[in-house]
């Protein structure tokens, strides 16, 4: 009779055991807080998109962070989000850069990838692409400003935006701030004004065409734009804009990594010389930034004119491969200013915030993540492109955990974040 | 069945135990008993537990075992509402032991082969850590030649030196994307063969309790020449490590032990274990190729730890023998370095098992022990991987003896 007790005392063991086999963690609550998720848009510019390795493709798309945030947003009420996707026998879209290998000085090469573009037969100097019809929730538009919400003809101007019309360039009239407005929504993300600053930043500050927004029109617009976006009562989230000077577009190619090159062959080279924006001849300085594009331009030493390219004031190296220190102190400028105007309306008209100057500035400088190091360092560092300033998938993936953390904080929601560790970085041959 | 159940687990005390990644399943009577047993002569596994009573057993013997672990965690990612699991993978620690020597000398004989350290983690190969691990196998057996002196009737000295067969194979995903868009990943494999040493004593008082204090020294299992074998995209291939220098501390344990014997049938056993833990300060690895996979040293900056454990015996019958013990191991890992190849936190163990006489010679024991590992949620300072970890191990065993 006690053996048996003890028996039947060892088998109860055995079953809670098993029964309890695969611990449990503690529930978590789901929930949408005071936001509707029901149809959420996204609205703004390349990043926006999805464009990556300089360019818009499917891949891309496919790893865009509001795709991201809006899979998430399913797990508390979020609807159906549609992308503006690439068919898939066009799948290379715009066109775009792949990594195939290094040379023998171990500097990357890299080749543009156009074997299934989905290009029309342009209008004016426009590169046109296959239209998309279908449901629309993704309007990322590759090379927006600010400053062109409100332009109706801005559909004949650039083929991405041109794409998603129902007209054909050049007789589209809608600005594309009505555009993303004209069906209701519930939330939105609105991520603008990158454009308003980078187009004059990347160009060296040498395109006359291409200058900083006026920070009162961006103000203005900013304002503009989130009286219009908030007018149904959606709820949102706006982000600022990062630092393009923190980019791998403006800190692979240092004076101290020409200069390095150089004196490889030639050890008595001890300046280099730019053309700075306000026309002047100098030796380089530490403050200068050299753009991406002259790492594999093959042109610093090179003479011309029997003078070599770069290594003496008769021949600086032009004004379009280096934002000088004045140039970036222009930069640095207006996007303080721009991100001022961006913090001040979200405050005053309660939509959630992601920081993204801080947030790539955090990550840029060297941060672990699951395991992952990522910097801003070019190729290597995981988060940005082959183009240096659009991120890589994983890079997209830290931005939308940002994004669903601000939305979660801001309306109390509980928006599960990605898992970063499933997204790419630079793909390597 | 559960007034049963909860009778159970409040009169008996129960036991089993384990750290990190030391693993306490050395004997099947002990394991029992809660992993209690430097303080009384219980049998053969005296080899592992307490050199110096190994004089105090009154048969030769010889026994052989096995712990198939079974060991299940859970993770979840802060702010996500994932829950991942570790794959089901048995590790099975095994035992053996024999003692030798006319039980009338003061002079015995003993050899034990027992698996003090290891583990088996093995998680999905997708999974949110898997830069940080998808699987460690370690495992290190030791084989320790023994002898134990009864310097008086009632005291017993005894040490053995101990020869440490250790292996290890840790692959994780390296964040290095190939041309299908998938990660790189890793693979360390090495062996080290070190050697070390386990001394004890053993004093049977006047009262009637017995006491044993023991010492089980660090060995520091140390990898040369492993092999690294990364599979990375082919531009990268000529600039990959091949072979990797590791040590790895496997720590000392100092314990002292307490037997009572409240009746000619019953035995209870009390230790105290201080694991020595604090000489794992890192995890370093050492490449023989620096192009592009730095060498690394992880911080684990371990702290010494107690664990305490409980059991007792009851010789029911002339051939049944009723075990059970409890115990409580605190972590060694502080805040910040928790790993997910070792998710360790407090842990409670709990163990029953029993002992059957076949015949004068033939003994069969079985245990089962259960631990239960609290939940913790960190984020490691050096991976950055944020979340919260819950494990639970279950733990069947099984060993046959012959004695003479």
């Amino acid at each position: 009779m006690k053996s048996n007790f003890i028996y039947k005392s060892i088998f109860a063991v055995a079953i809670l055991g098993m029964a309890s086999c695969k611990p449990e963690l503690k529930d978590i609550t789901l929930t949408k807080g005071s936001a509707d998720f029901s149809r959420y848009i996204a609205v703004g510019n390349s990043l926006t998109s999805g464009y990556a390795d300089n360019g818009l493709f499917l891949e891309g798309q496919k790893n865009s962070y509001p795709g991201m945030i809006a899979e998430q947003m399913k797990a508390v009420g979020g609807g159906s989000f549609s992308t503006p996707f690439f068919k898939d026998t066009e799948a290379d879209g715009s066109g775009h850069l792949v990594l195939k290998g290094f040379d023998a000085k171990g500097l990357p090469q890299i080749a543009a990838q156009a074997d299934h573009l989905a290009v029309r037969p342009e209008s004016g100097a426009v590169t046109l692409f296959t239209k998309y019809t279908g449901d629309l929730n993704n309007y990322g538009v590759p090379g927006i400003k600010l400053l062109h919400i409100t332009v109706p003809q801005y559909g004949n101007l650039n083929g991405f935006y041109e794409r998603l019309l129902p007209g054909n360039a050049p007789g589209n009239t809608t600005p594309y701030l009505d555009f993303v407005t004209a069906k209701p929504y519930t939330f939105f993300s609105m991520w603008l004004g990158n454009n308003d600053i980078l187009g004059y930043a990347s160009s060296g500050g040498a395109n006359p065409a291409d200058q900083p927004t006026p920070k009162a029109t961006f103000t203005a617009l900013y304002n503009m734009a989130a009286d219009k976006m908030t007018a149904n009562q959606a709820k949102g989230v706006v982000a600022t804009i990062p630092d393009v000077l923190g980019t791998p577009y403006f800190n692979t190619v240092t004076l101290a990594s020409i200069l390095a090159t150089v004196q490889a062959t030639a050890p008595t080279v001890t300046a280099i010389y730019i053309r700075t924006g306000a026309g002047v001849s100098r030796a380089a300085t530490a403050q200068d930034y050299f753009v991406l594009p002259l790492l594999s331009a093959g042109v610093i030493g090179v003479p011309t004119g029997g003078i070599p390219y770069g290594l003496h004031p008769l021949n600086p190296i032009e004004s379009r491969w280096v934002l000088d220190k004045d140039e970036a102190a222009i930069v640095a400028d207006y996007t303080t200013a721009y991100n001022n105007t961006i913090k001040s309306v979200a405050a005053a008209k309660g939509l959630a915030l992601v920081d993204a100057y801080a947030l790539l500035k955090d990550y840029g400088a060297g941060k672990d993540v699951n395991g992952v190091r990522v910097s801003a360092a070019f190729i290597t560092g995981n988060i940005f492109s082959l183009d240096g300033i659009h991120l890589t998938p994983m890079g997209y993936s830290i931005v939308a955990n940002e994004f669903i953390k601000s939305i979660n904080a801001k309306y109390g929601s509980s928006i599960p974040i990605v898992d970063v560790t499933k997204y790419r970085g630079v793909k390597f041959p | 069945m559960k007034k049963i159940l909860l009778s159970f687990l409040l009169a008996v005390p129960i036991l089993g135990y384990s750290q990190s990644f030391q693993v306490n399943l050395q004997g099947q009577k002990q394991t029992a008993m809660g992993g209690a047993g430097t303080g009384v002569a219980l049998d053969e596994a005296a080899v592992f537990f307490n050199p110096g009573a190994v004089s105090f057993l009154k048969k030769n013997g010889v026994q052989a075992g096995i712990s198939p672990l079974y060991l299940k965690t859970a993770f979840r990612e802060n702010g996500s509402n994932i829950t991942e699991y570790n794959k089901d993978k048995i590790a099975t620690p095994v035992m053996g032991y024999a003692v030798f020597g006319s039980p009338a000398n003061r002079l015995r004989f003993g050899i034990g082969i027992y698996t003090p350290f290891g583990g088996a983690m093995h998680w999905k190969e997708d999974w949110t850590g898997k830069y940080t691990v998808t699987s460690l196998d370690l495992q290190a057996i030791y084989i320790q030649p023994t002898l134990s002196l009864k310097i008086t009737d009632n005291i017993g000295i005894g040490g053995g030196l101990v020869y440490s067969l250790g292996k290890v194979d840790l692959r994780r995903a390296v964040p290095i994307t190939k041309p299908n868009g998938e990660a790189s990943t890793a693979k360390l494999k090495g062996d080290a063969k070190d050697f070390g040493w386990n001394a004890g004593i053993y004093v049977q008082t006047v009262s009637g309790v017995s006491i044993g204090v023991t010492h089980r020294s660090q060995i520091t299992a140390k990898v040369k020449n492993g092999d690294a074998i990364f599979d990375v995209p082919d531009a990268l291939k000529a600039t990959m490590p091949t072979k990797f220098n590791a040590e790895l501390p496997l720590p000392a344990t100092t314990s002292i032990g307490l037997g009572f014997y409240p009746s000619d049938k019953t035995t209870i056993a009390v230790d105290v274990n201080w694991v020595h833990w604090n000489k794992y300060k890192e995890l370093a690895f050492d490449y023989d190729n620096n192009a592009r996979i730095p060498d690394t040293k992880s911080p684990r900056n371990y702290h010494d730890a107690a664990a305490f454990r409980v059991g007792i015996q009851n010789q029911t019958t002339n051939r049944l023998a009723l075990r059970a013990g409890i115990a409580y191991a605190m972590t060694p890992v502080g805040k910040g370095y928790v790993t997910p190849e070792v998710p360790d936190a407090d842990r409670l163990l709990l163990s029953a098992g029993l002992g059957f006489k076949a015949s004068e010679r033939f003994l069969i024991d079985l245990s089962f022990l259960y631990e239960n590992v609290k939940a913790r949620n960190e984020t490691n300072i050096e991976t950055g991987l944020s979340g919260e970890f819950k494990t639970a191990a279950y733990i069947p065993g099984i060993s046959f003896s012959y004695k003479w």
